[in-house]
């Protein structure tokens, strides 16, 4: 019986076709419903996951292809209850609209935080041009990757209060 | 003391909203807000007072038995202070589900941190129509919330006051507490909510609603109530849904729409691993029309799993051959060609449409007004243009899906729906439900959407998952369109065409405007779905002389509403032609929209929901100052452009600042936006709206174009269909004119479409190349 390290426990799959794409293991097999199918070509990001901590589009990995490499999905990353830092911040600044990519969003914003506390513009638009949000929640998505990194850094950052508190 | 006045909504509901709130066998009704019994109370287990709106009784709540769903409100208070809203609409991401019970809490005087919000079922007899479109759901709901929240505050008092023998008038609310000035006490709204069950509900018209400046939370920025789930990605979607014993289901139809599935390789698909199940579903009704509630659909081969990736495995693999007989043979260049050969002629008189945009009957009456030939004889200057824009898909981020569970003659649905109750009705006609049945025999629960933008209005994937399911009897089923399924099965924002011909007198005024419009028809009698022009654009709304022509092409390609219907192209297309007058004109850009805007009013009179010109005035005239837009600072290779449109009651116009590389490489610097959406009740909500509308009308100015040969969708998914990504993304300011005698009206819709001409209006100052056809990539334009 195969198993998998998903957000550091090991879970097993049971019979299960090789070629069947991470993406339908977390979603079918194991209801961790949180990553999203999108596009199934890896243009859209929707399906964003951590493998060894680097941002991957689940979509195209064969569970097959996987033996002992950490997992990490969106259900992981609080999985103690607290918010990281990325996900408070997402919340101060009211990213979402429909909310569809943002599981996505979140793992590559926070795979970046994780290799670069305190990325440029220029290093966020980079880490993100592979996530689309169809609502287009760009500016936002950018303005909480700062926050969460001043958060980390214990930093100052940007108050939405600014001309009106957000609750 | 400060009134907020009703605003008029405009237009009038289009006909596929109407559809599904005529009396139906799922729906009672509208229910009328003013009634004395509209407000039912009842007791809930556990003590507490539960507000909600119902006529009669709801057989559906019987059906489904459990606390919330027998009740169904709007208001529960519970004994331990905690109050329950209940948001009744569809959230698709335009933010109702927090919009709507912010308005509820504010007249209930409660703090926001003591509500949770709760998504309520579908039920038309308790909480009326129930959809998200038009940019209706806030000014279609804003007195009822907040007379749903001011009525619970009353009975809260009245309760509050016989507990504590106090009268009334000494009595006062604030942050969830009844409160007592003379003795200094306060207490929960909890320690009277058994009691306010008991109360007789107030009659509506001795409720004192708030002023506005007596609101305390609405003006504010709330952040959504769904986001704390959302990024730890807890099941919210309609593709979360989870069921035990659920199968997967695929659904294939042909590539060349309409075609009807004759036979399959139904030996070999049924071998593969995990196919339990596939067979062929016949076509139902007329599925190239656009329809919301009628069970229409497409032939197919469904295909029946034990996952997703078995189900899409197999899909891969089918062979159909199909009966192409009745397909669509349709080609884009094709229309592109006849288009183009008319352009300098005129086409048939355009008749004004029966109850506005996506109605069904032209009247006898004639759309055009004054006399814009003679005008145009003797007129200073006349100018011509010519303008096109391709078909456009929805694109939403999440694929069409639904889970269904029919058994014993039943269906319970759970739907991403944006007109649930339409999803009810269509599932009620495909199983042959009678109207007095379908209540209890068909219940639909409505999921988040991950992403509408017109395109989850239709039903097709709930009446999919329905045929299945039925097949499929006892089995919840989960059915996944690939996006590929999406991206070729859409109703397309359909393509069209305008050949201008404009007037202006000596001194540069805009005297007599003419369109001979372009699009498609699959009857010869209308066009289709969101393929229609009506008098009211800005500018032919304000000027005396308009002549309206149109010429129809048939073909049956599906097209349907999507984010700003007709108005996402109509802004390119009318606001980039009054850019090329102004220029002639020699004023200045908001000097001509002024002088073509007039003395403050309503544009017609006789319609309050027409363009209030003074509105419009006002937010040009402020984008032009907070943008600079009038300082003379363009230079070659970098400039502003503005665009200004009036839709869906709300009035938007943009600035953007362009830069143009010698290689067509363009950079939008920022666009700023100044909106009048009336009174803004989430600051949050309404500016993420604004940004998402511009950087979504960019998106698809350079880059959204679907083709079709020979009936076929040329387009899969996003590396032929790309949207915009961040490194796009200009920086953004927005800015809300908030008369204070307008309710709110919606900002989803109106807030995209200027953005398109005042890019290509900005790249006219910056090139002098004026652009009159999309998207950008065709005329070598890249956006970086």
């Amino acid at each position: 019986m195969a198993t998998l390290n998903i957000n550091g426990q090991t879970m097993d799959i049971g019979e299960i076709d090789p070629s069947t794409p991470l993406l339908w293991v977390l979603r079918d097999e194991l209801g961790l419903v949180g990553t999203k199918y999108g596009c199934g070509i890896a243009q859209c990001g929707a399906c964003t996951v951590h493998l060894d901590g680097a941002p991957v589009r689940s979509c195209q990995i064969p569970v097959g292809n996987l033996s002992e490499q950490q997992i990490t999905t969106i259900e992981g990353l609080a999985a103690d209850g607290t918010l990281t830092p990325v996900q408070e911040a997402w919340i101060e600044i009211d990213v979402p609209q429909c909310g569809y990519c943002q599981a996505g969003q979140i793992m590559s914003a926070t795979a970046l935080l994780n290799t670069n506390s305190n990325p440029s513009d220029a290093e966020i638009d980079a880490a993100m041009s592979g996530n689309i949000c169809r609502c287009a929640t760009y500016t936002r998505i950018r303005q909480a990757i700062k926050n969460a990194a001043a958060k980390m850094n214990g930093t100052a950052f940007y108050n939405a209060a600014e001309g009106g508190e957000l609750a | 003391m400060k009134l907020i006045k009703e605003n008029t909504l405009s237009p009038e509901l289009p006909d596929f909203f109407q559809e599904f709130t005529k009396p139906t066998k799922a729906n009672a009704g509208i229910p009328d807000v003013s009634r004395r019994d509209f407000f039912k109370i009842s007791g809930i287990a556990g003590g507490g007072l539960v507000i909600g709106m119902a006529i009669g009784n709801s057989p559906k709540a019987k059906a489904q038995g459990s606390e919330l769903s027998t009740l169904s409100p709007y208001v529960q208070i519970q004994t331990n202070g905690r109050v329950n809203l209940f948001s009744k609409n569809p959230e698709c991401g335009q933010g109702i589900k927090t919009g709507l019970p912010l308005i509820i809490a504010e007249e209930l005087d409660c703090a926001w941190e003591d509500v949770d919000v709760v998504q309520a079922d579908i039920d038309a007899t308790r909480y009326g129509v129930q959809f998200a479109g038009g940019s209706l759901s806030t000014p279609m709901n804003w007195m009822a919330m907040r007379q749903a929240g001011a009525t619970a505050r009353a009975m809260i008092l009245t309760a509050a006051s016989q507990q504590l023998d106090i009268p009334v008038s000494e009595l006062s609310t604030s942050n969830t507490k009844v409160q007592h000035a003379a003795s200094g006490r306060e207490w929960s709204y909890g320690e009277f909510a058994e009691l306010a069950a008991t109360i007789p509900v107030p009659d509506p018209s001795s409720l004192t609603l708030k002023s506005f400046d007596q609101f305390k939370l609405l003006g504010r920025r709330f952040t959504g109530v769904d986001n704390y789930d959302i990024v730890q990605g807890k099941p919210l979607f309609g593709a979360d849904t989870q069921m035990e014993g659920m199968l997967y289901a695929t659904y294939t139809k042909s590539a060349q729409i309409g075609g009807r599935a004759r036979s399959f390789n139904e030996d070999h698909i049924k071998a593969m691993p995990g196919v339990v199940d596939a067979f062929i579903i016949d076509e139902v009704g007329n599925p190239k029309g656009f329809n919301t509630a009628t069970g229409d659909m497409f032939s197919g081969v469904a295909i029946v799993a034990e996952s997703t990736w078995a189900a899409i495995k197999a899909k891969r693999e089918l062979e159909i051959d199909w009966d192409l007989s009745n397909a669509e043979t349709a080609t884009w260049d094709d229309l592109v060609d006849q288009a183009r050969a008319i352009q300098h002629s005129d086409g048939e008189p355009l008749m004004m449409l029966a109850g506005g945009p996506g109605a069904s009957i032209p009247t006898d009456n004639p759309a055009s007004k004054g006399d814009a030939e003679a005008v145009m004889e003797s007129a200073d200057q006349v100018l011509s243009a010519f303008y096109e824009y391709p078909y456009v898909s929805h694109a939403q981020l999440e694929p069409e899906t639904c889970t269904a569970l029919y058994e014993n003659g039943s269906i319970e649905i759970w739907a991403p729906a944006q007109i649930p109750q339409g999803g009810e009705s269509s599932a009620a006609a495909l199983l042959g439900v009678p109207q007095e049945e379908a209540a209890e025999r068909v219940v639909l629960h409505q999921t988040r959407i991950g992403g509408g933008f017109g395109r989850k209005l239709a039903n097709d994937f709930v009446s999919e998952v329905t045929a299945i399911a039925q097949r499929m009897e006892g089995i919840p089923i989960k059915l996944q369109w690939t996006r590929e399924d999406d991206m070729s099965g859409d109703f397309f924002r359909p393509g069209g065409f305008h050949s201008y011909k404009a007037a202006l007198d000596g001194q540069g005024n805009l005297v007599a405007w003419q369109d001979h419009f372009m699009t498609s028809t699959m009857n010869d009698v209308t066009p289709m779905t969101s393929a229609d022009l009506n008098a009211s654009v800005f500018p032919m709304d304000v000027i005396d002389n308009v002549k309206l022509t149109q010429t129809m092409f048939k073909n049956a390609i599906p097209t349907g509403p999507m984010r700003a219907p007709a108005s996402n192209a109509f802004a390119f297309t009318f606001q980039g032609f009054m850019h090329e007058l102004a220029v002639a004109s020699g004023k200045s850009h908001v000097e001509f929209l002024m002088d073509t805007l007039g003395e403050p009013g309503l544009a017609n009179p006789e319609n309050p929901g027409s363009m209030h010109t003074g509105r419009a005035a006002n937010v040009i005239s402020e984008v032009a100052r907070i943008s600079g837009y009038e300082q003379d600072d363009n230079e070659a290779g970098r400039a502003k452009g503005l665009s200004f449109y009036f839709c869906h009651s709300g009035y938007v116009a943009q600035v953007a600042d362009v830069s143009v590389s010698a290689n067509k490489e363009v950079k939008v610097h920022k666009v700023w936006a100044v909106a009048d959406f009336g009174f803004i009740h989430n600051l949050s909500g309404a500016e993420n709206q604004m940004e998402g509308g511009i950087i979504d009308g960019i998106s698809q100015l350079f880059n959204s174009k679907i083709t079709f040969e020979n009936g076929i969708i040329q387009q899969q998914n996003f590396h032929q269909y790309p949207l915009l990504r961040m490194p796009q993304t200009p920086e953004l300011e927005i800015a809300f004119l908030q008369p204070e005698e307008f309710s709110p009206t919606g900002a989803g819709e109106p807030s995209m479409p200027p953005v398109l001409a005042a890019v290509t209006n900005a790249i006219y100052n910056a090139t002098g190349e004026r652009i009159r056809k999309l998207p950008l990539y065709e005329l070598g334009y890249k956006l970086v």
